[in-house]
């Protein structure tokens, strides 16, 4: 009961005029600041700082919290209309988030994004308020050994993603790698691959690298192929044609990817260091695992993306919990929050919620309230985001180009990470001629120094390799990782299971698309005989 | 507040318009200063670089300082403070370093103002730029997990050498951490396996979780857990007892020397004019003899540390020396 009065209590602190303006500013100036690409919710919230210092610090965390939702959905905005994730996490979703632009169905895209990330967003506030001590624990009990075996379950995930091509995939995956090798190697201090230059120590950034590979890719990729001398499509998008709301099949294919994908990006989302990323991968794969016709995937299935948009929005909660029961920070973005309760003089720590109650449940609080904020806002700004779908290519291209530019710079003021940007976008160009998967270049990029990392603390560790099996966290995040593995064997005989008790009107409906039906029933047998056979071996 | 916040937007807004205008504005930065009136400094807006990104030590104190200026009404004009971070400091004094002579421009160091250019080409070395003061120091708490026994400095000792070995945390390799858990083994007579971290929150997972035996941190972001019993502060590697721990022993009561800790000082470009200097001096000496300083020493549990202009430039000195000298020997450079 405690809780509830807490969380009254907090609602009621953040209800006065004052914070609520704060608080639609806040995801206001989030989601436009989160639509630049290049500036997510870590880069937003960096550059909105320094405006609290000496502001109070329940009206300051109640704004910034606000920036931290309205920038993650920002950020789905460029992911979906033009292509470029805003952070790791949001790259599963621009798989299909994309092409169903392209198809001019930006409008439903955006629409199921919006309610899968207040959903997500507010069960796991819920989450967050009943269970935050538990999950504390599970938070620390992750070491090195433990956040390896995340990682490398991260990783498996993306044969899930590259599909067929696994040769493809496979180079894609060693380009994102080498890219990672770059900088100063945390291990033994010595530089690798930097070349004197101070600017590359620190290693080469996700931002530069995505924009490249995806937006600006995008933009080549598009006039090699001559879409500059198509005119505007012809869609029409208001909030009251039918375009712009998702069908009602496009409903009910989003509803079970967002009550999957919601817990498990929680659970992972505490895991400080890659959970958020790693969550929308696992959501990612079991859609496309559990779903009655995976080849629709990369071209614009939505529940490829409601699942890891969920999983996604649900983590950015999920990383609050160390934050405010311990006082870690999980993420780039709760770094930044964590260096800004330094900053308003709070001292962050497992004590903070008893002794800064009206700041802790001021937080959440807002949270609850930011997300209503954000659905509300997004309905709202949706029709003029979406209009970007009916821009002609020649406008648009050069459009993107400039944002892509600015964005790379504003994060860091950085000349040098421009110049990788542009690389990396005539590379994105020919991975796309030659078929390779720039989503798992950057995923990559993102989860391999984590990994070596990782795996070097283990190794340094008394104990080294047989830490993996001495260990309970581990052991069970190698339960994990086997399950991962066997998802692929296990998905059709589910699939079918599922099949048999919904029904013959379900089956109807899915063999409409004929296409997808045939297929399904050559995947069948075939897989029933690799079940056999793994089986009897 | 007449602080000005810009970061990177503008400048990014700036380099649309037009890719010279940087170059432009700092060339403007030195230019005008050279024909100007000792008398008169400072007139003019002042450009007060942030190596870091927000929320860090050195934002949090570069800040709190312009705050002060501002509160008092010390310095006449507008200051434009900006974060330029990149490469552990290198961009933020780089850009300093670029500004040679230039009066309006000012920065404050870190660790990382000594150990970056050990590290890396940066083209500069701490020496090359004009010393205004040293203001404070930031040391390092030594802490096993709460679940332990462990809960004196004389336990943790008699523990390492009944172990053989232990494992022992930080941020970095070139870095404090170190250089601090390399001296402490070496002269209390254990041996360590030291397993370097990227970021804080890992660091302090891979203490909770059972992994590492002991680390070392900053007390700022360890002291919450500190104060919930959920780790054991053993040792204080300052000058004196910190005021919040006063029943932890200091690295120095226990007989050790060479802990090294980050320089909490105020910078001035290469070559920057004498009287600036002088000006910089007398204004800052004002600065921490106010409330709001001794607030923010206490809030962040600094140590007092008061050296000005040459002092500090000596201070650096000898300090550098020791940072490399530990870092060869133990080989990390």
């Amino acid at each position: 009961m405690d809780i509830f009065a807490n969380l009254v209590n907090g609602i009621i602190g953040v209800l006065s005029p004052t914070t609520l303006l704060f608080l639609g500013v806040g995801v206001l100036v989030g989601m436009f600041v989160g639509a630049i690409p290049g500036l997510g919710a870590s880069a937003g919230l960096a550059i909105l700082l320094p405006l609290t210092f000496g502001l109070e610090p329940t009206t300051a965390i109640v704004m910034l919290a606000a920036v931290y939702y309205g920038a993650m959905y920002g950020n789905t905005i460029t992911a979906v209309l033009i292509n470029t994730p805003g952070d790791s996490a949001g790259v599963p979703a621009t798989l299909e988030g994309h092409p169903l632009a392209k198809q001019g169905r930006a409008g439903p895209a955006l629409v199921v994004a919006a309610i899968a990330s207040f959903i997500a967003g507010t069960v796991a506030v819920v989450l967050l308020t009943i269970t935050a001590p538990l999950m504390a624990g599970v938070a620390s009990s992750f070491g090195p050994p433990e956040l390896f075996l995340l990682v490398v379950i991260g990783l498996l995930t993306l044969i899930v993603l590259v599909g067929r091509n696994w040769l493809r995939g496979l180079l894609s995956v060693l380009i994102g790698f080498a890219i990672g090798t770059v900088g100063i190697d945390v291990g033994g201090g010595a530089q690798r691959y930097t070349f004197g230059s101070t600017e590359l120590i620190n290693g080469i950034h996700f931002i530069p690298v995505a924009i490249g590979l995806f937006g600006l890719g995008e933009v080549l990729w598009t006039l090699y192929r001559g879409g500059h001398r198509d005119g505007a499509s012809p869609m029409r998008l208001n909030r009251r044609s039918g375009p712009f709301w998702p069908s009602r099949q496009e409903w009910r294919q989003a509803r079970s990817p967002i009550a999957r994908g919601t817990p498990l990006g929680f659970v992972l989302g505490v895991i400080p260091g890659a959970g958020a990323t790693v969550a929308s991968l696992i959501s990612y794969s079991v859609e496309k695992g559990l779903s009655k016709r995976p080849q629709r995937f990369g071209k614009g299935a939505i529940e490829g993306m409601a699942g890891p948009e969920s999983a996604n929005n649900a983590a950015a909660t999920g990383a609050m919990v160390p934050l405010l029961t311990l006082g870690i920070p999980g993420s780039a973005s709760t770094a930044v929050l964590l260096g800004g309760f330094l900053m308003w003089g709070l001292q962050p720590g497992p004590l903070l919620m008893t002794q800064e109650p009206e700041f802790a449940w001021g937080l959440i609080s807002s949270m609850y309230l930011g997300n209503v904020m954000l659905l509300l806002v997004s309905v709202f700004c949706i029709p003029l985001f979406a209009a970007v779908t009916r821009t002609p290519f020649r406008t648009l291209g050069p459009l993107v180009i400039l944002l892509c530019a600015f964005g790379t710079f504003a994060v860091n003021g950085s000349v040098v990470e421009v110049g990788i940007m542009f690389a990396c976008g005539v590379l994105g160009f020919f991975m796309r001629m030659y078929g390779l998967a720039p989503a798992a270049t950057v995923i990559a990029l993102v989860l391999g120094p984590i990994a070596e990392e990782t795996l070097r603390q283990t190794l340094l560790l008394d104990g080294g390799m047989t830490l993996f099996v001495q260990r309970t966290p581990s052991l069970v995040m190698l339960f994990v990782m086997a399950l991962v593995l066997c998802l692929p064997l296990l998905g059709t005989p589910l699939k079918r299971t599922a099949a048999r008790v919904a029904g013959p009107s379900r089956r109807a409906g899915a063999a409409a698309d004929a296409e997808a039906a045939e297929a399904e029933e050559d995947g069948g047998p075939e897989s029933v005989r690799r079940q056999e056979a793994s089986g009897g071996g | 507040m007449p602080m000005k916040k810009t970061r990177h937007l503008l400048p990014a807004l700036a380099s649309l318009a037009s890719a010279t205008l940087l170059a432009a504005a700092t060339a403007c930065g030195a230019g005008s200063s050279m024909q100007e009136n000792p008398d008169d400094y400072p007139s003019k807006e002042l450009d007060w670089t942030i190596a870091f990104g927000p929320g860090g030590g050195n934002d949090i104190m570069s800040r709190t300082i312009v705050d002060i200026l501002n509160q008092e009404e010390l310095y006449p004009a507008d200051i434009v403070v900006e974060n330029r971070e990149g490469g552990s400091g290198a961009k933020g004094w780089g850009h300093l370093y670029s500004n040679s002579g230039d009066p309006y421009t000012i920065s404050t160091t870190s660790g990382s103002f000594i150990t970056t250019p050990l590290q890396a080409d940066t083209g500069w070395m701490p020496g090359d730029f004009t010393h205004i003061g040293l203001f404070a120091t930031d040391d390092t708490l030594f802490v096993t997990p709460g679940s332990s026994d462990i809960t004196t400095w004389e336990d943790w000792v008699q523990h390492a050498e009944d172990e053989g070995k232990v494992s022992v945390g930080g941020i970095g390799t070139v870095n404090v951490d170190y250089i601090i858990q390399a001296a402490l083994a070496e002269q209390a007579g254990y041996e360590i396996e030291y397993v370097p971290f990227n970021e804080e929150g890992q660091l302090q997972t891979a203490l909770s979780s059972g992994s590492l035996d002991g680390i070392v941190s900053n007390p700022g972001s360890i002291m919450g857990q500190v104060e919930s019993g959920d780790v054991n502060a053993l040792l204080f590697t300052g000058q004196e007892r910190l005021k919040a721990l006063p029943d932890v022993p200091t690295g120095e009561e226990q007989g050790y020397d060479d802990l090294v800790s980050m320089p909490r000082g105020l910078i001035l470009p290469p070559d920057a004019p004498d009287y600036a200097r002088e000006w910089w001096i007398e204004t800052m000496r004002e600065v921490v003899e106010t409330d709001a300083w001794q607030e923010y020493l206490d809030k962040n549990y600094l140590t007092a540390d008061v050296r000005w202009g040459d002092d500090f430039t000596s201070y650096l000195d000898t300090t550098g020396t020791r940072f490399e000298k530990q870092l060869k020997e133990q080989g990390a450079l």
